[in-house]
């Protein structure tokens, strides 16, 4: 189980560094999708099996249809996103950066002595999601609910075209 | 269920009664009828929150827990309650949303029916903020608070609101960020983000099991509702949301979402986590540089709403040393300048939608000699910048003298010192801006020109009477407290 | 402390993906690319939470703080997209360069 966890881990890092990288806003928005789908895998084998799916099926799902809807609402061509962005030029120091900042933060955490008690798997928790988001998370249902309706007078909002309403 | 119980439930749901009752209208009547459907709820969450404070404090009790709609008797389940400090910002947020609905009456033309809906969400977030007693909880109304307000700036879609509201959405989602950051650090230490279950957690002494990332937990945290705040040096956002949003929002942003959002995520901060010296050191750090900053930044600019915009970066400088003096006196006189920052910040942000609505124009550079032509709107912008520099007999003088006051009990007589010269600052950026604005000549293209009519008048004059009443009455307050026992 | 110990990598990888987002945050002039960058610090928030659970024994109680959150990330992204598209139409372009109308 623990080499899958470390292959994800360093896949993830890697898409995601990927969708910062890329000068081409939609395999930009396909990585960020495989992060997610690398999340999702990762938190399944950690246990959190609910919230695996939801990471899935949300955010690697319908968050980049929204990316792609909105890049094929504004479409530029490719050469001159290229040109006049030129984020491939800009987004270049940021491997270095990142194994610079990686080897720091293991020297730091080393020398502060950081270091996290490994999980106790006999442990587990007895109760199980659905009664934990029912029975203690009230007040977090109820702003979920008014998200919603938050969200859902943004769409009409920002996106109708007409003048009322 | 008696009366408590009916009134504290009232604060969450009576918001929601009315997106109800405002998506079920028909859509000519709604249009025409949503701007005083919010009045009156605005209104009635004033009186209601007067109410409840007096039951609260006849009762003896400290706070009052209660749920909505689910079985609070039940272990482990989540409950909101009002304490007295809850009640008070409650107070203050029915207040301002009172006042920017009178100005919303005068300068919102269109979708109205959209706006009153995103209004509610605002004040139920912001109700919900107040009430909730988990730290999650706490940063679920903080998200909504932060939806609601974007696109309510965005709403009229010009370009300059567009733009500051992709600016303020940057900053608040690094915020999210952070603050959520910090509070798995937390939640991987004590097992639960409820308030009780923190606060006796015992993290400030030890440091809990892992000292480091409890001191990086508390860094996150405090630079997440530090950019919320609005202080600096997280400042940068500010000033272009406020400049560009609609009047009727600048003032609900200015006057009370910054502080629900910000100033009321610290005062949590330093009840949980009492025996931390450095956190009140960075406060009080945090809030001498915004005052001066603040300060210093509004006496360059020529666009009224600007300087109004960093008179708020200043005064949350107050507001944060006063929480950070970590005394019962600090902490009233922070919660009085909330109640007084409110009021004058309403009062200023009036005058500006009623020079816009009659000069077409917000550039204090074009104006000039005012004061002949509308003496309410010149009046009141005196009473208000008087009460900002804390100037007897004005309200403002009574806040600022109890958080110098607090500063000097807790010896830290350097930031005291600063405080009160910066009073002169403050006064100086706001004579400049009366100057130009209503003294001085009169431009020969305004010599038609009236007085503002109707709800913003009302507005003017309601919120003058209340700055000079507070400030004449306010030893009576003192004395009520001392009654209590408080002082 | 072993820094090669199945926790303390999370950790490290979880500060690198931060650190990632807003490096794109800070550099990108494409307003597309900004929403990405809080994207992908958003999903190291959720890896820091999911840890949290995980090292506590709660996980149940860490699976609905990122139920939520995920609802939360959403929603903002909507908002984010709409004011994107809305400033493509004023402009024309999706660069944060033209936004200069607030100065001071």
């Amino acid at each position: 189980m623990e080499a899958i966890l470390y292959i994800c881990l360093g896949l993830m890092l890697i898409f995601g560094v990927m969708a910062v990288m890329f000068h081409s806003m939609t395999k930009s928005a396909i990585a960020l999708a495989a992060a997610s789908a690398t999340l999702g895998i990762i938190m399944y084998e950690l246990g959190s099996i609910w919230s695996a799916l939801f990471e899935v099926s949300v955010c690697s799902g319908l968050v980049t249809v929204i990316f792609i809807s909105a890049i094929s609402l504004s479409n530029a061509e490719k050469k001159e996103v290229e040109k006049v962005y030129a984020d491939k030029k800009r987004m270049a120091l940021l491997p270095a950066i990142l194994i610079i900042s990686g080897v720091v933060l293991v020297i730091a955490a080393m020398s502060a002595g950081v270091s996290l008690p490994p999980a106790n798997p006999a442990v587990k928790a007895a109760n199980d999601l659905r009664e934990i988001l029912w029975n203690n998370r009230q007040a977090d249902i109820w702003g979920q609910i008014i998200v919603m309706i938050t969200g859902s007078v943004a769409v009409v909002v920002l996106f109708k075209e007409r003048d009322q309403i | 269920m008696h009366a408590m119980a009916y009134i504290a439930v009232s604060f969450f749901v009576l918001p929601l009664i009315i997106i109800v009752i405002n998506n079920l209208l028909p859509k000519k009547l709604a249009e025409r009828m949503s701007l005083y459907l919010a009045g009156a709820g605005a209104i009635l969450q004033i009186a209601t929150s007067v109410t409840e404070f007096f039951l609260l404090s006849a009762s003896h009790l400290h706070e009052y827990e209660f749920s909505l709609l689910w079985n609070i008797k039940k272990v482990g389940s989540e409950r909101f309650s009002v304490t007295s400090l809850s009640l008070v910002i409650l107070f203050c947020i029915g207040f301002v949303s009172f006042v920017s609905i009178l100005i919303a009456n005068q300068t919102i033309e269109k979708k109205k029916t959209s706006y009153v809906n995103l209004f509610m969400t605002l004040v139920l977030g912001m109700n919900g903020m107040v009430i909730v007693t988990d730290l999650f909880s706490l940063y679920v109304f903080l998200e909504i608070v932060g939806i609601s307000s974007f696109i309510l700036i965005a709403m009229f879609q010009s370009e300059e609101s567009l733009e500051g509201a992709f600016k303020y959405l940057v900053m608040s989602a690094l915020a999210s960020i952070f603050i959520l950051t910090g509070l798995s650090f937390i939640f991987m230490q004590t097992g639960s983000l409820q308030y009780s279950q923190v606060r006796t957690a015992a993290l400030g002494g030890q440091g809990g099991s892992q000292p480091v990332l409890t001191y990086i937990a508390f860094i996150l945290l405090i630079a997440g509702f530090a950019v919320k705040t609005g202080a600096v040096p997280f400042h940068r956002w500010l000033p272009d949301a406020h400049q560009s949003a609609n009047t009727a929002v600048s003032v609900l942003l200015s006057g009370i979402v910054i502080k629900v959002a910000g100033i009321y995520g610290f005062i949590i901060l330093t009840n949980l986590f009492h025996g931390v010296p450095a956190i009140n050191m960075t406060l009080a750090i945090m809030g001498i540089v915004s005052i001066i900053v603040g300060a210093l930044f509004a006496l360059r600019q020529d666009h009224f709403k600007r300087i109004v915009a960093y008179s708020s970066v200043s005064q949350m400088g107050y507001i944060l040393l006063g929480i950070s003096a970590g005394s019962m006196l600090g902490l009233l006189g922070a919660v009085v300048h909330i109640f007084n920052h409110a009021t004058f910040k309403c009062t200023l942000f009036s005058n500006a939608a009623a020079l816009h609505e009659q000069t077409g124009t917000l550039d204090i550079n074009e104006m000039g000699g005012l004061q002949s032509k509308m003496p309410v709107t010149g009046f009141s912008n005196i009473a208000a910048f008087l009460s900002t520099a804390g100037i007897p007999p004005f309200a403002g003088f009574w806040s600022k003298l109890l958080i110098i006051m607090a500063l000097w009990n807790n010896n830290s007589r350097v930031f005291a010192g600063i405080a009160l010269f910066s009073s002169i600052l403050t006064a100086a950026y706001f004579l400049r801006m009366q100057k130009k604005v209503f003294f001085g000549k009169l431009s020969d293209k305004y010599t038609k020109l009236k007085e503002v009519g109707g709800s913003i008048k009302f507005a003017e004059i309601m919120l003058t009477a209340v700055i000079i009443a507070v400030g004449i009455g306010f030893p009576l307050v003192l004395l009520y407290l001392k009654g209590r026992g408080i002082l | 402390m072993n820094p090669f110990a199945l926790e303390n990598m999370m950790l490290i990888t979880g500060f690198l993906l931060i650190i990632a987002g807003c490096y794109c945050l800070i550099r990108t002039y494409h307003m597309i690319k900004i929403t990405i960058g809080i994207e992908v610090a958003m999903k190291a928030v959720t890896l820091f939470i999911t840890l949290a659970g995980y090292v506590n024994g709660k996980i149940d109680l860490a699976q609905t703080f990122v139920i939520t959150s995920i609802v939360m990330e959403v929603v903002v992204t909507v908002v984010a997209a709409g004011i994107t598209i809305n400033l493509y139409k004023k402009y024309g372009s999706m660069d944060i360069r033209n936004l200069r109308k607030l100065k001071g």
